[in-house]
C-alpha cells in the first residue's frame, strides 16, 4: 500500500481547524473575567513551545507515531502500558467535543431530536472520513479551513459592522485582571486548546516535507491562538464580562443580537455551521489517533478496520459520561485539571528529556 | 455481486428517506406567531398574569386588515408561577402552538415594575426562540395586558407598531432610550439602578381594542411614550419625564438626535437647534470619600427653525447662540443629576464607571453607594457647535416691523 503523504498546507490547515474547532465557541478561562482575550495571548508562547516538544520528538523519529517513540524511549515495560493509556484519553475527549456540539445544537434549533440523532451523524461522517484515509482528510481539511476563515471573517466584520462592540468591556486592566488572565493561561488555557495538539503527533508520521512542519505547524499555532483571542475578545465586548461568563455558547449569543438595518439578522446558522466543521475536524484527528495508537499497540495491520468500533465507543459515550451539560462541564473541568495536563504535557516533556539524556550519553543500544 | 449492488441500492433508497424531512419541522400553518408579550402582577401573590399577543396572518396579509374585518391579532392571557408554565397554559386557548422567535416587544405591567422585574428576564435568556433584540417597554398607570390589547394606526400589528415608536422617538427626541432585553439584562447586573421607557394610554380599553377605533382621523385610545421608569435592585421607584429623562440620556451618551429651544437674547426659545451629534465622555474620582463626576458633553448642531430677529449671517450672533445652547443642555443635565441624587438611585452609570475604573476605590463605598452618590459632585462642561443655518442666512423682516 502506498504510504499517505500530507503536505505544509494541508498539515497547516488541519492544526488550526483543530485549535479553533471547540475553543472558538464554548467559554475558556473563566477566572480571568474580561481578561480572557489576555490569558489566550499569554497561553500562547507555551502552546507554541509545546508544539516544537512534538516535532523535535517527531524529527527523532520521523517514522514513529506517538506510541512507537514513546516504546524507544521508555522501553517497552514503561512505554507500552503508557501509551494504552492515551487510547481511552483521546477517546472520551472526542467524545466531549461531540456532546458539546449536539447540545449546542440541540438547545439552539433542535430542541426534540434525541442528541443520539445528531451525534451518530457526525460520527457516521467521521467514520467515512477515516476509512478514506489521512491523505482525504487532510485534502478536505485544506478546503474547509477557507470556508471557516471566510464565514470568520463575514461574522466579525458584521458584528463589528452592526455596532455591538463595545471596548470599554475589556478595559482597563488592573493588576489583578493580569495575575487572574496568567493563572487561568496556565494550565488550562494552555492545556485546552493547544495542549491537545499531542493528537497531531500521530498526523506528523504522513509529512512529506519534515523540514517545514516546524514553519506550518507554528504559524497555525500562532494564527489559531489569535483567532481565538479576537474572537473571545469580540464576545467579551459585545455582551460583557456578566453574560459571558453565563452563557454556554457565547458566540452563539453574540451572533443573535446582529441586527443591521433589520435585514442582515439571525445569523445563527453560521455559527451552527462552524462548529459542526470545527467539531467534525477536532473529532477526527481524535478519533484518528486513537485508532492509529490503538493499531500500533496491538499490531493491527490496517488501522481502518478499528474505526467504526472507536467511533461508536466516542458515539456512545458521547452522551452516556455525562447525564446533562451541567455535569458534563463539570466533569470537563476536572477532567482539564488533572487528567488532560498528564498526556498532553507532562509526558511529552518526560519524554523529550528522557530521549535528550539517553542520547546525549548514548544509552541507546 | 449483482446481489451487493442490489443491497447497496436498497439501503440507499432506505437511507434517502430519512432525508426528507427535519426531526424538528413545524409548519408555518401550524403556529401561532407571537409579536409581543406582556406580564402582570398576576391575581394571587407569586403569580403573573402572562398576555400575548398572537398575530392572525390571514388578516394581516390584505392591506391593514380593515377590509375583511377579522382582527389581526388576538389576546391570550394565562396566569401561572412562571412564564413558561403560563406560555404553555395558553395552549387551552390557542389552537395553535406559540411561536416567539418573532416577538418585537416586551411590555412589563407598573404592577410587576413594583414588585420586581428580576424574575421575569430569565427565559428570554435561556430559550432559543425568544431573541435578545425583543425591545422591553414599562406600562405606565396602566397593564401590560391593556396596553397590548390597543390597536394603532398606521401599523396593523400594535407590537411592531410600539416598538417602532419606541425606536423613532430615541431617533430623533431623546427622552426615551430603546432598551432590549439583552441591555437590560446588563443593566441589572451592573451596579445602582437604570432606566426603562415607559408607555402611556391616552383613552381607554375599551375603545381602543376594537377594530372601529381605527375608523376615524383622531383615534379615540392610543399609545404615547411616557417618560422612563426608574429602578432599584429591580424595582420601579419612580418615573422621569421631560428634561429630566433628556438629560438623563445625554448623560448616559444615548442621546441620537434631538432638538433644543435656545434663547436668542431677549427672546426666550426662540431658536430650534437640531442636535446631530453629541457625545458624552465621563470620568468618575473619589476625593476623600466624595464622588466628583467629570461629565464632558461635546454637541454639534444645524439652526432649523427661529423666530427671531438674529442675524444668522454673523459670526458673533451664532457664537452666542452656542453659548445659549451650552447653558441650556447643562441645565437640563444638572436638573437630571439632581433628580437623580434626590431619588437617591445612581441610574446614570457612575458607579459602573467608577468599579470600571477604579476597582480598589470602588470597593470602599460599594455597600453605601447610594448614599455616596447623592453626595457627590458634578462638574459638568459643555462644547456646543453650531454647523449650520439651513437654506437661508438672516431670517426675513415683516415689513410692519
Amino acid at each position: 500500500m502506498r504510504k499517505e503523504v500530507i503536505g505544509p498546507s494541508q498539515l497547516f490547515a488541519m492544526i488550526v481547524l483543530f485549535e479553533l474547532g471547540t475553543a472558538l465557541v464554548v467559554p475558556i478561562g473563566l477566572k480571568s473575567g474580561h481578561a480572557v482575550w489576555l490569558s489566550i495571548l499569554m497561553a500562547l508562547p507555551g502552546g507554541v513551545l509545546l508544539y516544537l516538544i512534538y516535532y523535535d520528538l517527531y524529527r527523532q523519529f520521523p517514522e514513529l507515531i506517538m506510541s512507537g517513540y514513546t516504546q524507544k524511549i521508555l522501553g517497552k515495560a514503561i512505554g507500552w502500558p503508557l501509551s494504552l493509556l492515551y487510547i481511552p484519553v483521546l477517546m472520551f475527549n472526542g467524545s466531549r467535543n461531540l456532546r458539546e456540539a449536539g447540545d449546542l445544537l440541540i438547545s439552539s434549533t433542535y430542541d426534540r431530536t434525541p442528541i443520539l440523532v445528531i451525534n451518530a451523524i457526525m460520527v457516521i461522517a467521521v467514520m467515512y472520513i477515516l476509512n478514506k484515509g489521512i491523505e482525504v482528510f487532510a485534502r478536505t481539511a485544506e478546503i474547509y479551513f477557507w470556508i471557516i476563515m471566510i464565514m470568520g471573517l463575514v461574522c466579525n466584520f458584521i458584528v463589528i459592522a452592526a455596532g455591538l462592540v463595545d471596548v470599554k468591556h475589556l478595559f482597563p486592566l488592573q493588576a489583578d485582571d493580569w495575575w487572574d488572565a496568567l493563572s487561568s493561561a496556565y494550565p488550562s488555557i494552555w492545556i485546552f486548546p493547544f495542549g491537545e495538539l499531542v493528537c497531531m503527533t500521530t498526523v506528523l508520521p504522513h509529512f512529506n516535507k519534515p523540514r517545514k512542519a516546524k514553519r506550518a505547524g507554528v504559524m497555525a499555532v500562532i494564527l489559531s491562538g489569535l483567532l481565538l483571542t479576537f474572537t473571545h475578545a469580540i464576545e467579551i465586548s459585545v455582551l460583557g464580562e456578566n453574560i459571558y461568563s453565563r452563557a454556554a455558547f457565547p458566540i452563539y449569543t453574540t451572533i443573535t443580537l446582529v441586527n443591521v438595518a433589520n435585514f442582515i439578522q439571525r445569523l445563527d446558522a453560521l455559527v451552527i455551521l462552524t462548529l459542526i466543521i470545527g467539531v467534525f475536524f477536532k473529532m477526527s484527528i481524535y478519533c484518528y489517533a486513537a485508532t492509529v495508537i490503538t493499531a500500533d499497540l496491538f499490531k493491527v495491520q490496517d488501522y481502518r478496520k478499528l474505526v467504526v468500533p472507536v467511533g461508536v465507543i466516542v458515539l456512545f459515550s458521547s452522551f452516556m459520561s455525562a447525564e446533562n451539560y451541567t455535569s458534563h462541564l463539570n466533569e470537563g473541568r476536572a477532567f482539564l485539571k488533572y487528567i488532560l495536563p498528564l498526556l498532553c504535557a507532562v509526558i511529552p516533556i518526560l519524554l523529550f528529556l528522557v530521549h535528550h539524556v539517553r542520547k546525549r550519553f548514548g544509552w541507546y543500544r | 455481486m449483482k446481489v451487493k449492488m442490489r443491497g447497496c441500492l436498497i439501503a440507499y433508497l432506505g437511507l434517502a428517506l430519512s432525508l426528507t424531512g427535519c426531526w424538528n419541522s413545524r409548519e408555518l400553518n401550524e403556529l401561532a406567531i407571537v409579536s409581543g408579550i406582556g406580564i402582570d402582577q398576576g391575581t394571587k401573590p407569586g403569580e403573573y398574569k402572562v398576555t400575548f399577543q398572537v398575530v392572525i396572518p390571514s388578516a394581516t396579509a390584505t392591506s391593514q386588515g380593515a377590509n375583511s374585518g377579522a382582527s389581526p391579532i388576538t389576546i391570550y392571557t394565562s396566569n401561572d408561577h412562571t412564564v413558561f408554565g403560563a406560555l404553555r397554559k395558553t395552549s387551552k386557548q390557542a389552537s395553535r402552538q406559540l411561536f416567539f422567535a418573532h416577538t418585537q416587544l416586551l411590555v412589563l405591567g407598573e404592577s410587576i415594575a413594583k414588585s420586581g422585574i428580576s424574575g421575569v428576564l430569565d427565559i428570554f435568556e435561556r430559550s432559543h426562540e425568544l431573541r435578545l433584540n425583543t425591545a422591553v417597554l414599562i406600562s405606565r398607570d396602566t397593564s401590560a395586558a391593556s396596553i397590548l390589547k390597543v390597536f394603532t394606526p398606521q401599523e396593523s400589528i400594535p407590537s411592531i407598531g410600539l416598538s417602532k415608536k419606541i425606536q423613532n422617538t430615541s431617533n430623533v427626541w431623546g427622552e426615551n432610550q430603546r432598551v432590549d432585553v439583552f441591555e437590560l439584562i446588563n443593566k441589572m447586573t451592573g451596579e445602582g439602578g437604570f432606566t426603562v421607557s415607559g408607555l402611556r394610554m391616552i383613552g381607554n380599553v375599551e375603545a381602543g381594542k376594537k377594530k372601529s377605533n381605527l375608523e376615524q382621523s383622531d383615534v379615540e385610545t392610543t399609545i404615547t411614550m411616557g417618560g422612563q421608569a426608574v429602578f432599584k435592585k429591580g424595582k420601579l421607584v419612580t418615573w422621569i419625564d421631560g428634561p429630566e429623562a433628556r438629560g438623563t440620556d445625554w448623560i448616559l451618551n444615548k442621546i441620537i438626535e434631538t432638538n433644543v429651544d435656545i434663547d436668542a437674547g431677549e427672546q426666550k426659545k426662540a431658536v430650534a437647534v437640531n442636535v446631530l451629534l453629541s457625545r458624552t465622555g465621563v470620568k468618575v474620582e473619589l476625593r476623600e470619600g466624595i464622588p466628583v463626576f467629570h461629565v464632558n458633553v461635546s454637541e454639534e448642531g444645524n439652526i432649523n427653525e427661529t423666530k427671531s430677529s438674529v442675524d444668522l449671517s454673523n459670526t458673533e450672533e451664532i457664537i452666542k447662540l452656542e453659548e445659549a445652547m451650552e447653558k441650556l443642555t447643562k441645565a437640563e443635565i444638572e436638573q437630571a443629576f439632581q433628580a437623580a441624587q434626590q431619588t437617591g438611585v445612581d441610574y446614570l452609570n457612575f458607579g459602573n464607571e467608577l468599579k470600571r475604573t477604579h476597582p480598589n476605590a470602588w470597593r470602599t463605598v460599594e455597600n453605601e453607594w447610594d448614599q455616596i452618590f447623592a453626595k457627590g459632585t458634578l462638574d459638568l462642561k459643555v462644547e456646543a457647535y453650531i454647523r449650520g443655518t439651513g437654506m437661508r442666512l438672516a431670517p426675513f423682516m415683516s415689513p410692519e416691523k
